[in-house]
């Protein structure tokens, strides 16, 4: 079986009420930090996994 | 408290939702199998396969329910145009409660609780509690001016708060037409005391951007764990003092340099709301890492819907209702209609240069409420930096002093 991609993360939760707020902060570091935290999550996302 | 929803499946693959740290994750169809779920006839179609936006999502992430339109503040900007006498025909507990229950069978993950000032309401706690029973994770916006000890007494319900606040001292006073922000900072110190995930909204003004530099500092200063940037809409009373209010152009083409520096600076993690997309944009970060950050411009109606405080679904908390007003509880009969949302699902049928930009399909066209009150909602955000080069002949211009 293929191992299959995260799309993305949609980190935080929002509280405003008006507006889809996202976090914008890892634009900091820019596309390689991103491509390190991915498989963190992918890690996490694993070990946590759900029952159906 | 019952646990958040974990899973849901989407065309594309499924959204997976993780408590700590708190995200949403989107994950194509092969990652879902691995994680053990099947997707059966909504897997159907290869080409949906990992193309998030290529369909509307089968509910919203989130819901923003204005519980109330009762506040006693009287900013002179309020996109509500909230008074001490709120709406007529206000929704009560029972009401709520009831689109909780909606919300929840059609999947949605979260509430964004606001008004009005939603702090006062005597069964904030119970609305609160019961989304927590039915897996969704109730966060709230209060003016922190009324309320307090109210929402002191429920805030371990709540998965973030934010206070809003736009200016230090009395920078304060010129964004909302009066000094409250001794009674508001009170309000962060107390709920900072009981809750770490403590915030500040700000509405961003040409008044107050030189001076975010400030509210950086002070969210540092009182332990935040952010700052959510909201751009100035022209939506109810804010649509009288729209054009004094609205940062400028070269304010909006400056924004994200100026936000990153700031939350570099103070070590704040810093949020911008759905409209600000066409100025993150601007900037060229690429689209895969605008994508994989999950920076979308305008999901009404898709990744988020509202509700008014009579409990009239909307797009978005700026935008009028559809016609027929559906309510928010009848939202499982109204999602997959064709003409559902109109304007804010029909993006992809945009003008130059929006048609030919590479970020549309994230942006989409910038805010469809800035488009409507300069008079064509379907039109490109008139405020997009890409747009008025577009309109002025001129080349965009290439600028990334911050990202590396």
């Amino acid at each position: 079986m293929k191992r299959g991609r995260i799309l993305a993360v949609k980190w935080g939760l929002n509280p405003n009420s008006s507006s889809l707020g996202v976090d914008v902060t890892f634009l900091l570091f820019g596309a390689a930090f991103v491509s390190l935290v991915t498989p963190m999550v992918g890690a996490l996302l694993r070990f946590r996994r759900t029952p159906k | 408290m019952t646990r958040p929803r974990a899973v849901r499946l989407e065309a594309f693959g499924a959204i997976v939702q993780l408590e700590r740290p708190r995200a949403l994750v989107f994950v194509d169809r092969d990652y879902a199998r691995g994680l053990g779920h099947d997707g059966g006839a909504l897997w159907s179609r290869p080409g949906d396969d990992g193309a998030i936006g290529a369909r509307p999502l089968r509910a919203p992430l989130e819901a923003h329910l204005q519980l109330t339109n009762r506040c006693d503040a009287g900013c002179r900007g309020c996109y509500t145009a909230a008074t001490p006498q709120g709406a007529a025909g206000e929704w009560g507990l029972e009401e709520w409660k009831r689109a909780v229950d909606a919300l929840a069978d059609a999947g949605v993950f979260h509430l964004a609780l606001g008004g009005g000032e939603s702090a006062v309401l005597p069964w904030l706690g119970d609305l609160a509690r019961h989304a927590r029973a039915r897996g969704l994770i109730p966060n709230l916006t209060t003016s922190g001016l009324a309320g307090l000890d109210n929402l002191l007494s429920v805030v371990e319900l709540f998965g973030q708060i934010n206070v809003s606040i736009d200016g230090v001292g009395d920078a304060y006073a010129a964004t909302r037409g009066f000094d409250g922000f001794e009674r508001a900072d009170r309000a962060v110190s107390r709920l900072r005391r009981a809750k770490k995930e403590i915030g500040i909204n700000v509405v961003v003004t040409r008044h107050n951007f030189d001076r975010l530099d400030e509210l950086f500092a002070y969210a540092r200063k009182r332990r935040l764990n952010e700052v959510e940037l909201l751009r100035f809409k022209p939506a109810g009373r804010g649509e009288r003092v729209y054009s004094e209010l609205r940062c400028s152009d070269e304010q909006h083409r400056d924004f994200l340099p100026t936000v990153l520096k700031l939350a570099r600076r103070h070590r704040v993690r810093v949020r911008v709301d759905c409209s600000y997309t066409p100025m993150i944009a601007w900037h060229d970060p690429g689209t895969e890492l605008l994508a994989k950050l999950a920076v979308y411009g305008c999901t009404g109606g898709d990744f988020l819907i509202g509700a008014k405080a009579s409990g009239v679904m909307t797009a978005c908390s700026f935008a009028a209702p559809p016609p027929g007003k559906p309510p928010v509880d009848a939202i499982g009969g109204y999602w997959e209609r064709p003409e559902a949302f109109g304007a804010f699902r029909t993006w992809r049928d945009a003008a130059e240069p929006c048609r030919s930009c590479p970020y549309h399909e994230l942006c989409r066209g910038g805010c469809r409420v800035v488009s409507a009150a300069a008079g064509d909602e379907r039109a490109p955000d008139p405020e997009c930096p890409r747009v008025l080069a577009h309109r002025a002949g001129q080349a965009r211009r290439v600028s990334l002093p911050v990202l590396s």
